[in-house]
């Protein structure tokens, strides 16, 4: 019988009867030592260099020279916000963060609903693993997979246009045709995790709801409208987060598939930011630029916790 | 009434094998790449298939660089073993300890997690190099547990939490130090949780790739910096280039097959469980 169940929050618990003193210290010491070392790890490899990061980027250093720093103020950030480079990279992640996100929950929704109706044939368990197969790949891989495919003269795809009498198309070789390529890369690795998402949440509607539905004379629109994207709405909003915080990120497929050109047309933050620190060794202006994306990050995770804490979805 | 549900249905599993074609097929296609000459990979007219008996390529990527490989899986085991080390005591602790900062302190653990790699980048890179661990799988090992650990404790947390406290009660009645209650009595009662974070961190590490391109720059590169340079340089080594995509491709394909049903509760950190 599939629940919905709430995170329960962590009880409060007494186990050894604390008869002697030396027992109770000892059993802190051990409590001590499991939580311990996890925490310093995270403080020293992530809390540790975001604020060194913030550091960085108040100053004027580089890569070569690092003991050189210069003090500059918030000057980085006005560099940041005057370079054309920069802006644009920002506006691209929005678009690709945007758009990913509605093609991902539409392809996924409607594939989830397929998968659902014929979930009742054996072997088609078998096709959903191999469905999902993309979710798993190695991004830098699909990156250098889809170069391939989509390379302008020896691709297979422009192979494939031209034999149904379609004219070549430069995919990646024109800023307008390279972000849509980079998008449609992106919506193919990501949607089967979308699916298999909402999969989960109109799995969990009980039975009964669509009897009901039924017996007071729904069409399947109805339930599709009434009963299946209420019940799948949250498990969504799940979804849409943990790809906004992982796109913001995105960088493997556009490094190796386009280095963000043509004409800066799949620019992105992270790589504006990559090749600021180690390509031009401008530390600073590459510190700068990760400050904001950490920022944004951090707008995000902080609906993404409460969020996280206060669903938890159980299926039997 | 049942043969229109037969028709549909026939209809909707067109439609899931269709979507699945698309799925896969890139990857197909560049499978059958790593069987073909330079001439027959950049052909135009395609060749479709190739002669499955031509294994030069693979053995060409194996004498060149096998020893990327074997980074790639050192980073990966060693990662994996660290963040099991120091993840599982820690989500058991924040489950069934007496904490009053229990809560907090596993928010703040995942919050690490959503943080983006590349605002540690710099400052990675400069612990690392005054560590003199630059281009070195230890590096890797570090950093990837680093990236993990905050995924491994929230898993790990959603499993341990199934545990029953009166269990764990009476190991610990019967002298039971917390170590023990754990490796004895809390782990085998959830082998399978367990093995889902061990296969995602591996899987985690073994995919990475930003860290891996500014942490190492000779002896150390893993497969996918190698796979990145075959691209990268003025000339491009097309017989390399699928040979190598499949062999980085085959052991997520492999685990994610095997994985099945738990995919969905390691993707989405433990908060969907099937």
């Amino acid at each position: 019988m599939p629940v919905l169940l709430k995170a329960q929050p962590v009880k409060q618990f007494r186990y050894s009867a604390p008869w002697r003193v030396s027992t109770l210290w000892k059993d802190r010491v051990q409590q001590f030592l499991f939580i311990a070392p996890t925490s310093f790890y995270l403080v020293v490899l992530t809390l540790f260099p975001f604020i060194y990061s913030v550091y960085l980027s108040l100053h004027k250093v580089r890569l070569t020279t690092l003991h050189r720093k210069l003090f500059v103020g918030l000057q980085n950030y006005v560099n940041l916000f005057h370079d054309g480079v920069f802006m644009e990279a920002l506006r691209n992640t929005a678009l690709l963060i945007i758009a990913s996100l509605i093609l991902e929950i539409l392809i996924g929704f409607v594939m989830a609903k397929v998968f659902y109706e014929i979930r009742r044939i054996r072997w088609v368990n078998g096709l959903r693993s191999v469905y999902l197969m993309p979710v798993m790949l190695t991004p830098l891989s699909v990156g250098v997979t889809f170069g391939y495919i989509l390379n302008p003269t020896l691709g297979i795809m422009n192979y494939l246009l031209q034999c149904i009498g379609l004219s070549p198309v430069a995919w990646l070789g024109e800023p307008t045709t390279a972000q849509i390529s980079i998008l449609m890369i992106n919506v193919w690795q990501w949607s089967p995790f979308m699916m298999l998402l909402i999969l989960a949440g109109l799995t969990s509607i009980p039975q009964n709801i669509y009897e009901a539905a039924e017996v007071d004379g729904a069409k399947w629109h109805h339930i599709v409208r009434f009963v299946e994207i209420p019940s799948v709405r949250s498990i969504i909003m799940l979804g849409a987060i943990l790809r906004i915080i992982d796109m913001l990120r995105f960088f493997d497929v556009v490094y190796v598939a386009t280095r963000g050109g043509p004409a800066n047309a799949t620019m992105l933050v992270t790589l504006y930011a990559y090749q600021e620190d180690f390509q031009y060794f401008d530390v600073g202006q590459g510190s700068a630029a990760a400050v904001l994306i950490l920022i944004i990050s951090i707008v995000v995770t902080t609906f993404a916790v409460r969020f996280m804490r206060s669903i938890e979805y159980e299926q039997a | 009434m049942s043969r229109r549900k037969a028709v549909n249905q026939t209809l909707l599993v067109a439609v899931a094998a269709g979507f699945t074609f698309v799925s896969t097929a890139p990857l197909i296609w560049m499978a059958l790449g790593a069987f073909k000459t330079v001439a027959e990979f950049i052909a135009i007219p395609p060749v479709w298939i190739p002669n499955f008996t031509y294994l030069r390529n693979f053995s060409d990527l194996w004498d060149n660089y096998a020893p990327f490989l074997l980074n790639s899986l050192l980073a990966s085991v060693g990662s994996t073993l660290l963040t099991l080390v120091l993840a599982l005591p820690t989500a058991f602790g924040l489950v069934h300890f007496k904490m009053r900062s229990a809560n907090a302190l596993a928010d703040w653990i995942l919050s690490t997690r959503m943080m983006p790699p590349i605002a540690a980048a710099v400052p990675l890179f400069i612990i690392f190099n005054w560590l003199g661990l630059l281009d070195s799988v230890w590096a890797l090992i570090i950093g990837y547990a680093g990236f993990n650990l905050p995924f491994a404790v929230w898993v790990a947390m959603s499993f341990l939490r199934r545990v029953p406290r009166a269990v764990l009660e009476a190991a610990r009645l019967d002298g039971c130090s917390w170590l023990q209650t754990l490796m004895w009595v809390a782990l085998p009662m959830c082998v399978s949780g367990l093995m889902t974070v061990a296969i995602f961190v591996f899987i985690f590490s073994w995919n990475e790739f930003m860290l891996a391109l500014f942490l190492t720059s000779r002896t150390a590169r893993t497969f996918p910096v190698v796979i990145a340079s075959f691209v990268a340089t003025g000339k491009v080594y097309w017989e390399y280039l699928s040979t190598s995509t499949i062999i980085q491709c085959l052991p997520p394909v492999i685990l994610s097959l095997v994985m099945q049903r738990r995919i969905v509760s390691g993707m989405t950190m433990g908060a969907v469980k099937q």
